[in-house]
């Protein structure tokens, strides 16, 4: 049986207009004892972050009404001081564009399960650190 | 090397560089497309992998229980969409380079929409307004694809569909209404276009390459899908005297 989402554990917000998407990672990270928060765009991602800050952002690019681009210096603009780490998932396959929004991290769709938790990992333990290689 | 008079020469140089403007646009404009349909694979194609791995790991009893069960739902759907956007693909590829034998055959047009609503989503509310005997003649294979493909576009939020059939001149004219075409929609999707959830973001596009080799067309005219085909000249075809 996959674990409950644990109330010590951090939050996740995971943004990503494929439903698909959202419902495997999701289901992924709370099986991984994650507490988790969705969003299908940039403006719905800013929704969930009023509500609660989430230890770390896992964040498509391409998506409707608000892309990841836009999200993310709406965010930069909304937090200040400590970031929120970020880390790119997408199907455009081209880092710079992680580096454009300030990510963490990127991750190029399809990837491993264990690269995700991995990632997520080093999101939500160390917070606004410098860029992974 | 003969050396050109400077005004020859610059001359030379403004019609090749003319010549390889539109040349440099159909590249970039294919560079775009491609890049666009890797992103729309590239989606399913994780949810596939990552709802196989999760079934993998899970124990044999876990399986038959609900999680394991919405992810072989979601391992199933995401192939059936990397499915189909490979399908509608290569069909607009083999179309495009004429590669695809055609064997154009007498249709009853009734048929072909009873064939292209039978192979469609389960339920689908399609209605029909057809001329009576109106047939013709083209592939059937490409016709019920086409016509699949705009009963699928015209009813995706479950709006009813309805079809309207009737001839005109030397061709048969089929109108398909429901949810009104998005600007752009016969046209092929560049990066950054809107993905659709199901796999059919090629679908439109492929349908207007099958509509044309079918010796007809495909376009949008107003809130409708317009298609027309070669009417049957046989005699037992509705255009046959």
């Amino acid at each position: 049986m996959p674990a409950r989402q644990k109330p010590d554990r951090p939050l996740v917000l995971v943004v990503d207009d494929d439903p698909d998407i959202l419902e495997a990672i999701c289901d992924v990270l709370v099986a991984e004892g994650y507490r988790v928060a969705r969003a299908r765009q940039g403006q719905e991602a800013l929704e969930r972050v009023g509500e609660e800050r989430p230890g770390a952002i896992l964040l498509d690019l391409m998506m409707p009404v608000m892309d990841g681009v836009a999200f993310a210096e709406a965010l930069r603009a909304r937090t200040g001081g400590e970031p929120i780490p970020i880390v790119v998932i997408s199907a455009d396959g081209n880092p710079q564009r992680a580096v454009a929004v300030g990510a963490q991290s990127f991750l190029a769709k399809p990837f491993d399960i264990e690269a995700l938790l991995a990632r997520v990992a080093v999101a939500t333990s160390a917070p606004g650190r410098a860029p992974a290689p | 090397m003969s050396e050109k008079p400077g005004g020859e020469e610059a001359a030379g140089r403004n019609a090749e560089g003319a010549a390889e403007a539109p040349a440099q646009a159909v590249r970039e404009r294919r560079a775009s497309y491609l890049g666009f349909v890797a992103h729309e694979v590239r989606n399913p194609l994780s949810t596939a992998l990552w709802s196989a791995e999760l079934l993998a790991r899970m124990a044999p009893e876990e399986r038959s229980g609900a999680r394991g069960e919405k992810l072989v739902a979601m391992c199933l759907r995401s192939v059936g969409r990397v499915r189909r956007l490979v399908e509608d693909h290569f069909l607009a590829e083999r179309l495009d380079a004429g590669g695809l034998p055609l064997r154009p055959e007498p249709l009853a047009l009734a048929e072909l929409v009873e064939a292209a609503v039978a192979r469609g989503p389960a339920g689908a509310g399609v209605e029909t307004e057809l001329e009576a005997g109106l047939a013709v003649r083209a592939d059937r294979m490409l016709c019920e694809r086409t016509l699949e493909c705009l009963f699928a576009a015209a009813g995706a939020s479950g709006a009813p569909v309805r079809v309207r059939g009737r001839r005109e001149g030397a061709r048969a004219a089929i109108r398909v209404k429901g949810d009104p075409p998005r600007q752009g929609a016969l046209e092929d999707p560049q990066r950054g276009s809107p993905s659709d959830a199901r796999g059919r973001s090629l679908a439109l596009p492929a349908a207007r390459r099958a509509a044309a080799a079918a010796g007809g067309a495909l376009s949008v005219e107003g809130d409708e899908y317009a298609l027309v085909l070669p009417l049957d000249e046989g005699p037992s075809g509705s255009g046959g005297p």
